[in-house]
């Protein structure tokens, strides 16, 4: 509906952007391939200068963790239009296939990882089959609810008096080691994001990718087209809780603790979906900006990077909730003013502009 | 089957807040198709009032439900003409992150305001009750269950016999038409929205008697609200207040499993409610829309 | 932005070298400024926890760089603690520990609040191998995973409600009955476990129900223990069910000689709360200013108490929380003088082989990493007021049983 509303051609102005823009995506990528390389130990005997630390690497790990979680529910939630509210589960349970897996039956990370994806995905297509015949608010609800409920019972679940799944207590694993443990987790992260966008790029240009958007605009015409809407949607549900187990079973083994706590938090659907939303759904790199967009804004408000916010004049234990509030309103904005995502600006569509402003603000309000 | 009826009584008692909480959300879910994420907060507000007028002026905490509806009505009136009006017409899900930026500014207002003390409203009477042999029934408790109906009559009463009413049912059934016919949809939104956010404060006031508030401590009855609204059925009142019974009834039952107790809460609530969703998708008296 | 802060370090130098000049220690030199670090959850649903323990950091801050800073070999080096917010989350609580560790190059690090919290952080002080002693994570799963780099200065959760149980064998007429409710976290379950291993050997009979953490609708739990109808009603779980499950009690006339709850009746907010329903509720502490060391430095009790008072007025006594986060930083105090050196591994040493009296009671860690030494205390609240009541050698009065049915009261 808001799509059909705001087709325009590109302008002359917007081609300049989106050339910039994939300049400066370029860059971005060289950078975020090269610059981790400078953290080996060749390297830096070699004299070169250290580009990315520890702390490079943790953020940008957990960036590339967003950009799977944000791009794989825009499989469903963005081309599909189904609003899965549950899609933590997939990572909590590709979490706990690789942690229980490596700390209680020893396997190797590399033989274990292969398995969070599977188990996700085969979780998906047996809840998807009954879920997916609701609509709307009511499919959000119910996949909320399995993300809930799947926490619950993986946290409490006891066999004979002791727990299946290490209770409440989680799973810890062994440390993983190896040298440049921080270059194979973030290669590993990085490497689920680009097949997370890969995949999405097929998609999009596939048969299947073309179904589920005619799912999307009307979903009696595309079944009445020929399109089995079930396994469709079924389909590309297990292919979002696969790319999402996968992220989880990386997490699992990066971050060492599990529990209910750290891999089913109710706040990564929202965050998930509000990065998807933020950089634009239905689109091939609208989830990937806005899941870097959001990240780093919440990295910056939260003081993790080298520039951060100095809010002067105030005490300051009011300065951490006051940085919250400004997330909130920054928000606000961003869905008043740029409803079709910032990806809006950088694919040759439109230009920031007051114009654009007010056109979008006409468009959604009554 | 003491114990059966005592609990019984308990849940049709927890009812009563999820009753509170949930008519406000429903009425705006239903209507403004907006699932209101900062509903909890927005419930929190006039926990804070209730709170603050008990402790500076002793104001017993039913008096205060009015005040509590009043200052609610006019936040939800100036949001939804202010902000939200600004996206109604996108998609289902542009609304849903608005009002999560919404949360997050009201959230840490409060926190700024109230800081993260634990408050509670404890009034003379607070745990005396009526007892039936051996049933209890809590005053407190019983009166948020009578508030919590009245509530949710007086809302369908201005729903069903006001011309505001009528003109929020039919921008909620046509807005296109409803506008044809003359009504003002920025003031029927706000409005609507309004009145929404005055259930919230009266629910807010009526936690305060029941458990501590934090600014936080409103975001489990987003979730909750969420499902009561859906176990009921959207687009009524009377299919709320079901709900909200019923789901007190869910959680009071599966509590009083042994062993194992409430642990389950959730999986037991949202599995029934996936199974209502498949087998009745409009909810256990909701109207087809 | 670097240069900013190094401006900061001299000034907070000059400033507490003027302070430790006016303190007549004029004798020693400033050194460089020690740097701590922690995640707090400033905001969120930790907030109130996180906010206590940052006040017992804070004070202990505060007094140290007025005694010019910690002695190290002669040398005076004053103090700072950098916190950020983590919004109560532990996934960017492990953010924003590798910023301490990696870019602001804190020395040490103190605790986070939160089990998952602090079992991330752990991992993450273990792989950079900086010393981290924490005061808020009780449960033992976090060391009992070999790691070397953190130590927990608080009593385990498996002693929280043992004293009460000690105390109630004491008791005439002696309970026989222990319905025990337990919220289903890490933390509460440990809690909960040890009672119900323990008590027998002491006499009792224990029912455990096991709730959700963070209910606040545990009407159906509370009648499940009135139809038990125990002499003893423990609650494991935190200040949110403490609140809710008393609030219950008094409305279905759950009437028992004894109530205990693990964690909430040591804040003030749970007086504050309730009133007069508080009264006679007992629990486990890790600390009560009625407590009776004999501290071989920093304050005593009594001065502690003043001490946080004038700094934070209006808020009451300082509650356990407080307490042992002040603790967390006099190991690391004692732990520096002892290893002469800044040096993260000779601290860590220092830190296994610490036993020293403080005003929270004995600080010494197992071979783990966490203070088994130190006694768990039972205090109760008698007329609005927090009492120390068990063991009898710390007590200040004694402990008021039965508890009168709530028509009675």
């Amino acid at each position: 509906m808001l799509r059909a509303a705001f087709t325009t051609k590109p302008t002359e102005g917007g081609r300049r952007w989106r050339r910039l823009f994939l300049l400066l995506g370029g860059v971005v990528l060289l950078y975020g391939l090269l610059a981790p390389l400078t953290s080996l130990d060749a390297l830096q005997s070699a004299g070169f200068p250290l580009l990315a630390d520890k702390l490079w690497f943790r953020i940008a790990t957990a960036t590339a963790m967003f950009v799977v979680l944000a791009s794989a529910w825009n499989l469903v939630g963005g081309l599909t239009g189904y609003a899965a509210f549950g899609n933590v589960a997939f990572f909590g349970i590709g979490a706990y296939t690789c942690g229980m897996l490596i700390s209680r039956a020893h396997w190797p990370l590399f033989l274990a990882l292969p398995l969070a994806p599977l188990a996700s995905a085969a979780f998906a297509a047996l809840v998807g089959v009954p879920l997916l015949r609701l609509r709307g608010h009511y499919f959000a609800v119910a996949s909320l609810g399995v993300g809930v409920a799947v926490g619950e019972v993986i946290q409490n679940v006891e066999y004979r008096g002791t727990p299946v799944f290490g209770g409440s207590t989680g799973l810890f694993l062994p440390i993983f080691s190896v040298d440049n443990r921080d270059l194979v987790f973030y290669f590993l992260m990085v490497g689920a994001a680009a097949l997370t966008i890969g995949v999405t790029w097929l998609v999009l240009r596939s048969r299947f990718g073309y179904g589920l958007i005619a799912i999307r605009e009307n979903e009696e015409a595309a079944a009445v087209m020929g399109v089995n809407t079930t396994a469709y949607k079924v389909a590309a549900f297990a292919l979002a809780a696969a790319l999402t187990g996968l992220a989880g079973g990386i997490f699992a083994q990066w971050n060492v603790f599990i529990n209910q706590e750290n891999v089913f938090p109710i706040e990564y659907n929202v965050q998930m979906i509000l990065m998807a939303l933020v950089g634009g759904a239905g689109t091939l790199f609208g989830p990937l900006a806005g899941a870097v967009f959001l990240y780093m804004l919440i990295q910056f408000l939260s003081g993790s990077l080298p520039v951060s916010l100095d809010l002067p004049f105030l005490p300051s234990d009011a300065r951490p909730v006051l940085a919250q509030v400004i997330l909130g309103l920054l928000l606000l904005v961003t869905v008043i003013f740029v409803p079709r995502g910032v990806i809006d600006f950088f694919g040759g569509q439109s230009r920031l502009s007051l114009a654009y402003l007010r056109r979008s603000l006409r468009e959604t309000s009554v | 089957m003491v114990n059966f009826l005592q609990l019984l009584v308990l849940g049709l008692l927890a009812g009563g807040v999820y009753v509170g909480v949930g008519v406000g959300f429903g009425l705006v879910w239903g209507v403004l198709n907006i699932v209101n994420l900062a509903h909890g907060a927005l419930v929190m507000v006039g926990g804070y009032l209730t709170w603050t007028l008990f402790t500076r002026l002793g104001l017993d905490p039913f008096l205060s439900l009015p005040l509590d509806a009043l200052l609610l009505f006019t936040i939800g009136y100036l949001l939804q003409r202010g902000v939200i009006n600004r996206v109604i017409r996108a998609p289902l899900l542009f609304t849903f992150l608005l009002t999560f930026g919404v949360n997050l500014v009201v959230i840490n207002l409060l926190l700024l305001l109230f800081k993260s003390d634990f408050r509670s409203v404890t009034p003379s009477y607070a745990g005396a009750g009526l007892e039936l042999g051996v049933l209890v029934i809590p005053f407190t408790r019983l009166g948020a269950l009578v508030v919590a109906l009245l509530l949710a009559a007086g809302l369908a009463f201005v729903l069903n016999r006001t011309r505001t009413g009528l003109a929020i049912q039919a921008v909620g059934a046509d807005r296109d038409a409803a506008q044809l016919v003359g009504i003002d949809l920025r003031h029927t939104y706000a409005l609507t929205f309004a009145l929404g956010a005055a259930c919230a404060g009266v629910a807010g006031g009526l936690i305060t008697l029941i458990q501590a508030i934090t600014p936080t401590a409103g975001e489990p009855y987003t979730l909750q609200a969420f499902v009561v609204v859906i176990l009921g059925g959207l687009g009524r009142v009377t299919a709320t207040v079901a709900g909200g019974l019923l789901f007190g009834l869910i959680e009071v039952f599966g509590q009083s499993i042994p062993g194992s107790g409430s642990v389950y809460a959730n999986a037991i609530a949202f599995g029934l409610l996936v199974l209502v969703l498949i087998l009745r998708p409009q909810g256990l008296m909701g109207r087809l829309r | 932005m670097r240069s900013r802060s190094s401006v900061l370090l001299v000034v907070a130098a000059l400033l507490s070298f003027a302070c430790g000049g006016t303190a007549g220690t004029g004798g020693t030199s400033t050194g460089a400024t020690i740097t701590f670090g922690a995640p707090l959850g400033l905001t969120g649903s930790l907030t109130k926890e996180s906010t206590l323990t940052q006040q017992g950091y804070d004070l202990w801050v505060d007094w140290i760089n007025q005694q010019g800073g910690i002695n190290i070999d002669g040398v005076k080096h004053p103090v700072k603690v950098k916190y950020y917010d983590d919004t109560s989350s532990a996934n960017q609580s492990a953010v924003l520990m590798q910023k301490l560790i990696t870019e602001d190059k804190v020395n040490f690090l103190l605790g986070p609040y939160g089990s998952a919290a602090t079992a991330t952080d752990a991992a993450i002080a273990e792989q950079n191998q900086v010393p981290m002693v924490e005061a808020n994570g009780a449960a033992q799963a976090i060391f009992n995973q070999g790691y070397k780099y953190t130590f927990g200065v608080l009593s385990p959760a498996n002693k929280y409600l043992q004293g009460v149980v000690d105390m109630a064998a004491t008791l005439t007429p002696k309970p026989t009955s222990i319905f025990m409710l337990s919220a289903d976290d890490n933390f509460s379950l440990e809690v909960a476990n040890a009672v119900r291993d323990y008590a027998p050997s002491k006499g009792f009979t224990v029912t455990l129900q096991k709730y959700k953490n963070g209910s606040t609708n545990l009407a159906a739990e509370v009648q499940a223990a009135k139809a038990a109808n125990p002499d003893i009603v423990m609650n494991s779980g935190h200040l949110l069910e403490a609140i809710a499950i008393n609030k219950a009690a008094k409305e279905y006339k759950l009437n028992s000689k004894l109530f205990a709850y693990s964690v909430g009746p040591s804040t003030p907010d749970f007086i504050n709360s309730l009133g007069k329903d508080a009264n006679y509720v007992y629990d486990g502490s890790q600390w009560t200013p009625q407590v009776k060391y004999k501290p071989s430095f920093y304050l005593t009790e009594s001065q502690y108490v003043d001490a946080y008072h004038k700094k934070y007025p209006g808020a009451g006594d300082p509650d356990y929380h407080v307490a042992e986060s002040t603790a967390a930083c006099l190991a690391f105090q004692k732990a520096l003088e002892n290893a002469k050196s800044t040096d993260p591994k000779k601290v860590r040493d220092a830190l296994a082989k610490l036993d020293v009296m403080t005003f929270f009671g004995q600080i010494k860690f197992d071979s783990r990493g966490i203070n088994t030494y130190k006694p768990m205390v039972v205090e109760q609240i008698q007329n609005g007021q927090h009492h120390t009541v068990f063991p009898t050698d710390v007590a200040d009065v004694k402990p008021m049983y039965p508890t009168p049915a709530w028509d009675q009261r």
